[in-house]
Parts: C-alpha cells; sequence; structure tokens
C-alpha cells in the first residue's frame, strides 16, 4: 500500500502489527460486523498507522482488494490517516488527541447501557505530548472506566525525532498508574506476551481503566527503517520496496505464515 | 431567557432520557432544577473542554444525545478542531449551548467574551447555528434543536432584555422570522441580544420592517432575499464581529442575488480595550441604541432612502 499509494507513515504502521494482530484475533468481539451497536470498539487515535488497520480489514473483509490497490489514489476511500467513514475505523484521526477522548465517551456510554462491550484505544507516546490525552486519563479515572483499555504504541519516537529529545515523557507506567490506572509495561512485538497481559487485565477486579505501554519499534520487520525516523516521512523506492517485501517474508516464513 | 433554556431541557431530558447534559464546570445554580429531576442525567465533565467534546462524541455514536454546555468563549472557541473533526464530519447529534455569548461577562475581560463564534463555526461543514432573540424564540429554538438530530450550535447571550413576541414562534431553520412588518426603505434584520434595539430603533424609520434571524446556519437564500427585496436599504444588527456573522451571511447573498446596500452593525474587529458594565462595553463597541442610531443615519445618507 505504501509503495503503491507512495505515501507516508509506514513507519509508524510497522510497530503496531503485533498489538492490531492480537486485538483482532483474540480479543475483539465484532458481533455481525462493524456496525453492530452491541461491537467492542478499537480505536486507533494514532492515526498515522493506520495502513496497518487497513490490512486488518482487508483481512476480516471489511475492506476488498480494489480498495487496498487503490489506497491513496484518486477518488477512492482510503486516506493516509484514520477516517471514520471507513467501516471498522471508529475515529477520525490523524490530527493527535482525538480518538481517546471518543473512546472514552464510547467506553462511558457503554457503561450507561450496562453493556460488556469494551474499548481498545491505541495511542501513540509523541500523541501523548497532546495535553487532551490526560483530560481524557482524568475522565476515565474519575468515572471507573473499567471496559476502556489504553494501548501505548511506545515506539520511541515521533515525527522530529527520539520522544526523549522532543519531548521526554518519562515513565509513562508511572504516570497511567497516578492517573488512576492499572498500568504495566510489556515488549509490544511479542503476542504471546501481548495477548496474555490483555487478558489479564480484562479480566482483573481493578476498579478503573487499564494502561498497556507497549514497547515497539518503529519501522518493526524491515532491518533498514527499524530505528531510523527518517521513515516517518520516507516513501517506498521500487528497490527498497522489493527488500522490505523480502524481509517481510522472511519473518512470515519463520513464523508459519500466521495469518488473523 | 435563562429559565425559558432551563424549562425546555429539563422537559426534553424528563421526557429522554437519552439526553445527557455535559458541562465543563460551568452552569452554577442555573441546572439547579434539572440536577434535581434529572440527576442521572448531569454529567460535569470537569475544566477539560476538549475532551468533552470527545466524550459527547463517543455518547452520541453509541445512541445518547448530548447536550454540551459551556460559556461561547470555550464551546465553540477552545475546540473547534473537536467540534469539526469528533463531532460535524459525522453528524452526531449534539447540542452545544454557548452561554453568555458577545461581551456579557463584560467586566471578565476577553478571555470570557465570545464575539468570533458565529463566524468560526459558520465554515464548520454540517453544523446547524441558533441564535434566538428572546424566551419566546429560545423555547421554540430547543424543541427545534431537539426534533434535529444533527450538530447545532445554540448561541445564548444576554438574556434579560425582555421578550419581543407575545408567544412562542413557529421557527423552521434557514427561515427569517418576521417581528414587524412595514413597507418603508429600510430593513432591520437582527440576531439574539440586538433584537430588541432592532425593533425600538426601527420605530424611528416609519414603514421600516423587522426580521429575527434565530437560524444563522442555514440561512435560505429565499427567506433573505423575499424579506429584503421589498427596501432600499438593509441594516444588519448582531452583538458578534461584524466580520464572519449575520452581516456577513447576508451580504454574501444579497451580493449575489439581489444586491443592496447592507449596513453591518456588529462589534468592530477589535477586543474589549477596558472593564466595564454590559452598557459600557456595548457603547465602547457601538452598539448601544444612541451610537447604532447614528450609524444607521451615516449610512442612509451615503445611501439615500428618499
Amino acid at each position: 500500500m505504501a509503495y503503491s499509494g507512495s505515501t507516508v507513515h509506514i513507519a509508524c504502521a510497522f510497530s503496531l502489527v503485533e498489538i492490531l494482530a492480537v486485538l483482532y484475533r483474540q480479543h475483539l468481539c465484532l458481533g455481525t460486523g462493524p456496525k453492530d451497536p452491541e461491537r467492542d470498539y478499537l480505536i486507533l487515535s494514532k492515526g498515522h498507522g493506520v495502513m496497518a488497520q487497513y490490512a486488518c480489514l482487508h483481512e476480516l473483509g471489511w475492506l476488498n482488494e480494489k480498495h487496498i490497490q487503490g489506497y491513496c489514489t484518486d477518488g477512492t476511500p482510503l486516506k493516509g490517516l484514520s477516517d471514520a467513514d471507513v467501516p471498522g475505523l471508529e475515529v477520525n484521526s490523524g490530527s493527535l488527541g482525538h480518538g481517546l477522548s471518543v473512546g472514552v465517551g464510547l467506553a462511558y456510554g457503554a457503561l450507561r447501557r450496562g453493556t460488556t462491550q469494551k474499548v481498545y484505544a491505541i495511542l501513540g507516546d509523541g500523541e501523548c505530548n497532546e495535553g487532551s490525552i490526560w483530560e481524557a486519563l482524568l475522565f476515565a479515572a474519575h468515572f471507573k472506566l473499567t471496559n476502556l483499555l489504553v494501548i501505548v504504541d511506545a515506539n520511541g519516537f515521533q515525527a522530529m525525532g527520539p520522544t526523549t529529545e522532543v519531548m521526554d515523557t518519562g515513565s509513562l507506567e508511572d504516570k497511567f498508574r497516578a492517573f488512576g490506572f492499572e498500568a504495566c509495561t510489556i515488549d509490544g512485538h511479542d503476542e504471546n506476551v501481548l495477548n496474555e497481559t490483555i487478558g489479564r487485565l480484562m479480566a482483573s477486579s481493578f476498579p478503573g481503566p487499564r494502561a498497556i505501554i507497549a514497547r515497539t519499534s518503529k519501522g518493526k520487520g524491515v532491518s533498514f527503517m527499524e530505528g531510523r525516523n527518517l521513515w516517518h516521512y520516507s516513501r517506498l523506492t521500487e528497490k527498497n520496496y522489493q527488500d522490505a517485501l523480502a524481509e517481510l517474508e522472511m519473518v512470515e516464513a519463520g513464523r508459519g505464515g500466521v495469518r488473523l | 431567557m435563562r429559565n425559558a433554556f432551563s424549562n425546555a431541557l429539563v422537559t426534553a431530558a424528563e421526557a429522554n432520557d437519552r439526553i445527557l447534559l455535559l458541562t465543563g464546570d460551568h452552569g452554577y445554580a442555573l441546572f439547579d432544577d434539572f440536577r434535581h429531576r434529572c440527576p442521572g442525567q448531569y454529567i460535569n465533565a470537569g475544566i477539560a473542554e476538549q475532551n468533552m467534546i470527545g466524550v459527547a462524541a463517543g455518547l452520541a455514536k453509541s445512541g445518547f444525545h448530548p447536550v454540551v454546555y459551556a460559556l461561547s468563549a470555550f464551546v465553540p472557541i477552545r475546540v473547534l478542531e473537536q467540534i469539526k473533526l469528533d463531532i460535524c464530519c459525522e453528524e452526531l447529534p449534539v447540542l452545544f449551548i454557548g452561554d453568555g455569548a458577545g461581551v456579557v461577562y463584560s467586566t471578565l475581560g476577553v478571555s470570557h467574551q465570545s464575539t468570533e463564534d458565529i463566524a468560526a463555526l459558520r465554515a464548520v461543514p454540517q453544523v446547524r447555528i441558533l441564535s434566538p432573540g428572546d424566551a419566546h424564540e429560545m423555547k421554540a429554538a430547543m424543541e427545534l434543536a431537539f426534533a434535529t438530530p444533527a450538530p447545532i450550535y445554540l448561541r445564548m447571550g444576554k438574556s434579560d432584555l425582555g421578550v419581543v413576541h407575545t408567544s412562542p414562534p413557529q421557527l423552521a431553520w434557514g427561515r427569517l422570522l418576521s417581528v414587524r412588518s412595514g413597507s418603508g426603505p429600510l430593513v432591520f434584520i437582527a440576531t439574539g441580544s440586538m433584537l430588541n434595539l432592532a425593533v425600538t430603533l426601527a420605530q424611528e424609520w416609519p414603514g421600516s420592517a423587522v426580521w429575527s434571524a434565530p437560524s444563522l446556519k442555514p440561512l435560505e437564500i429565499e427567506s433573505v432575499v423575499s424579506a429584503c427585496s421589498p427596501h432600499r436599504v438593509v441594516v444588519t444588527l448582531e452583538e458578534h464581529n461584524i466580520i464572519g456573522g449575520l452581516g456577513g451571511a447576508v451580504a454574501e447573498i444579497l451580493s449575489q442575488e439581489h444586491p443592496l446596500p447592507v449596513c453591518r452593525i456588529g462589534v468592530p474587529d477589535q477586543y474589549s480595550e477596558l472593564c466595564g458594565s454590559y452598557a459600557y462595553l456595548m457603547r465602547e463597541h457601538g452598539l448601544d441604541l444612541d451610537s447604532v442610531r447614528v450609524k444607521v443615519q451615516a449610512f442612509t445618507k451615503k445611501h439615500p432612502i428618499t
């Protein structure tokens, strides 16, 4: 998609592939489809990673091959950033610090309606610069939103450099705890750990919202992208597209071709 | 007018438990009745307006009809992006109440005054804007708002200026409301707090027509043209910047459909400079009766009506 659409933000998408895979495969109750009023909500608040979610929606059958091939071309629905008109995308994102509040509203609404729906909100660590994130965390804790799980895709980078250099958030786990969350930090690329931790947190009797700080690598899976922030903005050439594909195919072969 | 607002809100919320009131820690005393009669439907979202709009979006997406109350200086101005992206892009049913519009909070200074809210929202697709001119229009506006599942901003300005109508009028989206008919050369179109002054001032030009503009967006071309076309000069009045509000909307329509001179009365493109009473600030901005009369006289000299 990134190659055919000649778009940026590919590294932002690669850091949250395992998070999305585990959520879609093992945790999200999607009912009859993207408009089921009883579905769990997956909020991609860091809309810059939306390519990874398009891939999941394609595997679910909610997007077709034509959608994927048309990504970022004239007159097509899949945009470079998350858009709520796409089936399976719950919020408009791209301007950061919006999605979590909408997710908090959905979680609060579900509790009011007495449903068992859960809300999973994926934030970027760079996104945590936004003040509205912390407003939302206060609300979530105050109203004891036990059905909310915040997952921070903590890849350590934001647009202009490492988060420690741009706007150091310090320990996000400590901050989430201080805001009244049950929180832990894990390897965000280890699917087993992700699965176990999400399951444990959502089954816990903690009387408030939960958070996972998922340590990830921006550009994960492609050696020449990992940890190199220029892939926030770079577009793929024919050569590095083929190189990246070869590496990803090796990873998939090593896993026995894991799919959703 | 505030009583009319409170009564309409309580009546609607008692009949529909999907109506939830969110406030950004504002509305002291105003919501006593609501909190007493609909306690489970009152949510104080704290001093955190950005999050409050997102929460309203989430609630609207899951079947509730949120009413977001704040000062108009904060909602919509502080949260314009949340209104655009979280609410209007998806055309969610959220009713925003912007209280204290204009220079109502005269002594508190610019932070609590709102003279740019109409202009800012007029350029946001999907949102509708209501600006009732007295308690009767407020009641009708609230009923219209609750009957319309869409993003709506209801602008509540100075509320104790007296009534113009004798009973709640029939409001329709986009339509001007006739207050006084006349076939003289002048037509006055006012919105919100300026309606009362317009009625008073119009008496000085016998035969003038007076219209209220409770629906600022949409504003129908046909309604504006039919109200203005029998006259020679149009005077618009609003407690809002003269850029981008009622006067701008009327001038946009007339320049294209039926060119007429439009005298736009509003707050000049400036901030309140000094502290003072509401009446003091209205004079500072040239919106008191004497200042407006002088402006209209000067305008009619430039654009003769005889």
